[in-house]
């Protein structure tokens, strides 16, 4: 008994260590003191994320699915990061932004916004990314909740103007940039974020174990 | 006019290709980023009044100019400080770097690789110190810190454009010299022409004027410009007759923007001869502080939260993975704005929204170690060279003449657009684009230069900019708002002064700061409400 207890022991303050390591503090020198986004960095909010989606995306930046464009110097700045870290590091990482509290988000409003149209719009998000805009693992597709306002709109740009899914072997990445490229306009990229944020935050969900 | 203009031109053509040679009040903006073109006036030093007896804490956040500052005149009236640096390292955007130093720029970590000599060094950030900066000038003198002179502007340089003299260098001293020629021979005839100015102007003033063009240029008698020795002899000129170097035509001249920018430079308060830098290195002005202080700055302290409360602050900071939180009086916060806005923290809201606002000063500077200091066989001693690819510049150091080897800044680049691009490489494609742009400038540079560091200050860990950019609309509306206390809670930096990137204003925001915690320590005392 006292053998196992000791094992436990041994194995949490690992894991622990893990998701302690001071290099894993840099993710919040950018994404927020508690992984909450940051408006001025242009660094979304990772705490509503799942693991398979944040690693999904480091394997993005590291693909040049991300961050390539000429002009993407936010994407780029990401990049240049993802392309230090070996995947061990990568796990490091994950798991630090897992034991981050939920931070209370401010609420910023966009009052030119059309909500209702922007429901309409989102009728075609729902298939992949939930009626609640939960996600979808099986598609790979993110939860949206919960989500600053400024980076949906920033990504559904990114998307329409090929920084984001104009790689051929970024399948779900290409499939996110043919619905984007449906928005026809700013307007209606504003109008559908303004719907997602209207819907209630969900909690980190969907956490798989690998 | 004279046979000096080769290809004809009116003199409306003449006045207008004037209006560009003098119309580089937006190009010299540009330059300005590292602070703006108004000169401060003289400050006085605060001075704090001793606390004698009384408890009162500070928590500064920060161990640059500003933090240090402050924390050097709150203990030598008795206050309590602690230091929080987010870093491994002290003194923020004053950074000399040496050999074995880290550079911790996010997804580009690197070891500078300069050889270990006293004379090998690069001001990464901060490099120089006009004489009206009397606030950074006042600590020099005080702590001791050994001054030399400084020179932006040296005529031995150089100045290159692809568009003009097909690509090739030309000594700014030639390039200057046949551009004031020109001037003064276009003010001279023009005042003789009589129809000159509006405003009374009799036969005497005239003369004086005449005498003036005509000194400015170094026009014959004839009021014509045919070359000056100012431009430097092509041969000759000690023990044999010079003989003067043959104008470049105009046009030609005009086909390089140096007329209306970089030639200007120094002209700018900031930046004009003569300025100062500390003998090896900016950072000797860090160390002068720390000498100073008792209170150690605490490294690797990372703030996580910021409270305000109602008789203080509390802060709340990540050291090696674990939480601590701590209380004060006080809170002099020296954290960039734009990472303060990602802080968890009660703040008033409005403060806080300004905070998003404000832009990420995009600069990249490259420091390159030359193995012979072969500027020097090109009469060159301190100084810029000015090129219209993404460098900019290249600076020669101003110490240390006739050492074996030398650092130049390879480049300089305050525009975004271009320190985006160099952010965008890795460290060794940013050494390759230096070394191959500045070969355009200096024929043999690649086999002279052995190794370098590079620095994409928005990318630099817990800064990720140089300089607030404050949009005009808003420095209007939100610049007090900010500078003003919220609380107990005092932001501070260059990011809170119109001198933005420039050590004067990080001391001048301190002061400013320290002056309000004075008036509100006065108030207590007599029992009033602060």
């Amino acid at each position: 008994m006292n053998k196992i207890w000791l094992v436990f022991m041994l194995l949490s303050s690992a894991v622990l260590a893990d998701s302690k390591q001071p290099d894993a503090q840099y993710c919040l020198v950018c994404h927020g003191s508690a992984a909450q986004g940051n408006a001025a960095i242009k660094a979304p909010n990772l705490t509503i994320l799942p693991d398979w989606y944040l690693r999904q995306q480091f394997i993005a930046f590291r693909n040049n699915w991300r961050g390539s464009a000429t002009n993407d110097a936010h994407g780029k700045e990401m990049q240049a990061v993802a392309n230090t870290m070996n995947d061990a590091e990568i796990e490091q990482a994950i798991a630090f932004i897992r034991r981050q509290a939920p931070v209370k988000l401010p609420i910023s409003v966009n009052t030119t916004a059309n909500v209702q149209h922007g429901q309409q719009l989102y009728q075609q998000c729902q298939a992949c990314h939930g009626a609640q805009g939960e996600g979808n693992a099986q598609l790979h597709a993110p939860p949206l909740a919960g989500q600053h306002n400024w980076y949906l709109v920033q990504q559904l740009s990114a998307f329409k103007n090929g920084w984001r899914g104009n790689q051929n072997d970024d399948s779900y990445g290409q499939i996110m940039r043919q619905f984007a490229q449906s928005l026809p306009d700013e307007q209606a990229i504003a109008d559908v974020v303004a719907y997602i944020d209207s819907l209630p935050s969900t909690q980190p969900l969907l956490r798989t174990s690998r | 006019m004279s046979n000096y203009f080769k290809a004809p031109l009116t003199r409306r053509q003449c006045l207008s290709l004037l209006a560009k040679a003098g119309s580089s009040s937006a190009v010299l903006g540009a330059a300005g980023i590292f602070g703006l073109t108004n000169t401060p006036v003289n400050a006085s030093p605060v001075t704090l009044k001793p606390l004698q007896g009384k408890n009162r804490k500070v928590l500064i956040l920060g161990a640059g100019i500003s933090g240090l500052t402050a924390a050097y005149e709150l203990e030598r009236a008795g206050y309590h400080c602690t230091i929080l640096e987010a870093s491994h390292r002290i003194g923020g955007r004053v950074l000399t770097l040496r050999r074995g130093d880290f550079i911790d720029e996010l997804g580009s970590p690197q070891i500078c690789p300069f050889d270990d000599a006293p004379n090998l060094y690069f001001n990464a950030g901060a490099a120089r110190i006009p004489a009206h900066h009397t606030g950074i000038l006042h600590y020099c003198r005080t702590l001791g810190v050994e001054l030399q002179l400084f020179s932006n502007h040296n005529k031995n340089c150089y100045t290159q454009d692809d568009a003009a003299f097909n690509g090739q260098p030309v000594r700014i001293r030639e390039y200057e010299a046949d551009m004031r020629g020109f001037i003064g021979e276009l003010l001279a005839k023009s005042a003789t022409s009589g129809a000159v100015l509006d405003q009374p102007f009799d036969e005497q003033d005239l003369d004086k004027f005449i005498q003036f063009a005509q000194a400015y240029g170094d026009l014959d008698s004839s009021l014509t410009y045919r070359g000056t020795d100012r431009a430097g002899y092509a041969a000759g000129g000690v023990t044999t007759a010079g003989i003067l170097k043959q104008p470049r035509p105009l046009p030609e001249l005009l086909r390089s923007d140096f007329c209306a920018g970089a030639m200007h430079f120094a002209e700018i308060a900031d930046q004009a001869p003569a300025l100062m830098t500390p003998s090896g290195g900016m950072d000797s002005i860090v160390k002068a502080f720390l000498r100073q202080l008792t209170t150690p700055v605490q490294l690797h302290c990372q703030v996580s939260n910021i409270q305000l409360q109602p008789q203080g602050v509390a802060i709340t900071y990540l050291k090696q993975g674990e939480s601590y939180t701590e209380q004060a009086d006080y809170c002099l916060n020296c954290i960039p704005a734009q990472l303060v806005s990602g802080i968890e923290n009660n703040l008033p809201a409005d403060y806080v929204t300004i905070m998003r606002q404000l832009g990420r000063g995009k600069l990249t500077k490259i420091g390159l170690q030359a193995k012979q200091r072969f500027w020097e066989q090109e009469d060159i001693y301190s100084g810029i060279s000015w090129t219209k690819q993404d460098i900019t510049q290249i600076w020669y150091p101003h110490h240390d003449a006739f050492k074996a080897k030398g650092i130049l800044l390879g480049a300089y680049s305050w525009e975004p657009q271009i320190s985006d691009r160099f952010a965008a490489m890795t460290h060794q494609q940013r050494l390759a684009t230096a070394i191959a742009q500045g070969t355009k400038v200096h024929a043999n540079y690649a086999q002279h230069i052995e190794n370098g560091v590079s620095v994409c200050w928005q990318r630099m860990n817990h800064m990720l900019g140089c300089g607030a950019v404050w949009p005009e609309e808003l420095q209007k509306t939100g610049f007090q708002l900010l500078q003003a206390p919220a609380g107990n809670h005092y932001l501070m930096g260059d990011q809170l002064s119109m001198h933005p990137g420039w050590q004067e204003g990080a001391v001048r925001s301190a002061w400013h700061a320290l002056a309000d915690i004075e008036r509100r320590e006065a108030l207590r005392s007599t029992g009033a409400q602060a």
